[in-house]
């Protein structure tokens, strides 16, 4: 090999310790996270009456306030965006191999053609929050600096992916810079703006308010 | 007397029961600015919006952004001139209605009510016959 000694070592470095320590790094912030955002809550004493939770209309969810009716086409480009982020890297052959060969398990994996469609519906739907960010006035008007970096974060480890398995530009360069943006992005998760994932789980679906799943029992408020 | 009211625009709002009242506020606040991901998917849910021809100026993450988040962003270190600005953000371009809906979950009212109450302290509210 005819890499130089420093691009070796990152290589080297990306492709071992960091994935543990970045993984690590992730799963400790996930669960401060978690219990940071659980303070947040308080009990919540039942505000309706067990008669009232049979009543089909009190359970009736009014499609029209939601964002699948007032952006449809946002709602489908922002759940294939979030879907891929979580499957491709997760169901990845390339991914899986390396697991298998340093613990001695793996996931299931996708056929290559398909991680590499997906990896490009992503990036599609990367480029469509960009081109909304820069174009439309009302997305630029509350944009900043940092949310170009989010951005950058997020599509950069798919788009030097795809590029490294097409074996565009320098491979060796281009796959330890996937591996190098890939664990600085699992880093950031759980204490920067993309810690939105983990507020979303946790503020629609397991506290009460008006808009989560859980809105009519008896359980945590925010 | 001009150099005197231009002493008053500018001098720093700060007092106790403020202090306490960011204080009290400052992790649910903080952790809901922090996650907005500045999508503005929320616009349509609010009325002022819709019936002011969209004018992004009535989003609520524009009023949230621009009156909770300045507050948050220069530690209440304000000046009255920054409060003078948020006024018609938060007591005249939305009425608390708590229509607002934020795919994410943010909790958008009370982030403007909570800069209302701010404001409130500050002396910083519309008098009654300013009501439009
Ligand atoms: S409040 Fe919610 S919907 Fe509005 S811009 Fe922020 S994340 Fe998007
Ligand atoms: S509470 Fe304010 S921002 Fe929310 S929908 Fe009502 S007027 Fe709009």
């Amino acid at each position: 090999m005819t890499e130089s000694p420093l691009i070796l070592l990152l290589y080297n470095l990306a492709r071992g310790p960091l994935v543990w320590i970045s993984g690590l790094i992730f799963i400790m912030g996930v669960i401060y996270q978690c219990v940071s955002m659980y303070k947040l809550t308080q009990k919540q004493i039942p505000f309706m009456k067990a008669s009232q939770l049979n009543d089909p209309d009190a359970l009736k969810f009014d499609i029209k306030q939601t964002v699948l009716y007032t952006h449809p086409v946002m709602t489908v480009v922002t759940s294939v965006f979030h879907m891929c982020l979580i499957i491709i890297p997760l169901f990845l052959l390339a991914h899986n191999i390396l697991l298998d060969q340093s613990i001695g398990f793996s996931l299931l994996s996708f056929s290559e053609n398909i991680s590499d469609f997906l990896t490009m519906i992503y990036c599609v739907c990367a480029f469509i929050f960009l081109f909304r960010r820069i174009f439309l006035k009302r997305v630029r008007i509350i944009s900043t600096f940092y949310d170009y970096v989010i951005w950058f974060l997020a599509s950069a480890p798919f788009i030097t992916g795809f590029l490294a398995y097409h074996q565009l530009f320098n491979y060796f360069w281009i796959v330890t810079l996937h591996m190098i943006l890939g664990e600085l992005m699992i880093i950031a998760i759980p204490f920067t703006k993309f810690a939105h994932m983990i507020y979303f789980i946790i503020f629609r679906f397991f506290v009460v308010n008006e808009y989560s799943l859980r809105r009519l029992q008896a359980t945590r408020t925010f | 007397m001009e150099n005197l009211n231009n002493v008053e625009q500018t001098i720093a709002v700060q007092s106790q029961d403020t202090c306490q009242l960011l204080n009290t506020f400052k992790d649910k606040m903080t952790l809901s600015l922090k996650v907005c991901a500045h999508c503005t998917l929320c616009a349509e849910s609010c009325f002022m919006f819709m019936k002011n021809n969209k004018d992004p100026h009535y989003m609520p993450s524009y009023k949230f952004i621009n009156s909770i988040g300045v507050i948050y962003k220069k530690k209440g270190n304000l000046k009255r001139n920054d409060l003078e600005k948020m006024k018609d953000i938060v007591w005249k371009h939305c009425v608390l209605c708590t229509r607002c809906y934020c795919p994410i979950g943010i909790d958008i009212p009370s982030m403007i009510s909570t800069a209302r109450s701010y404001c409130r302290a500050q002396g910083v509210y519309p008098e009654f016959d300013e009501i439009y």
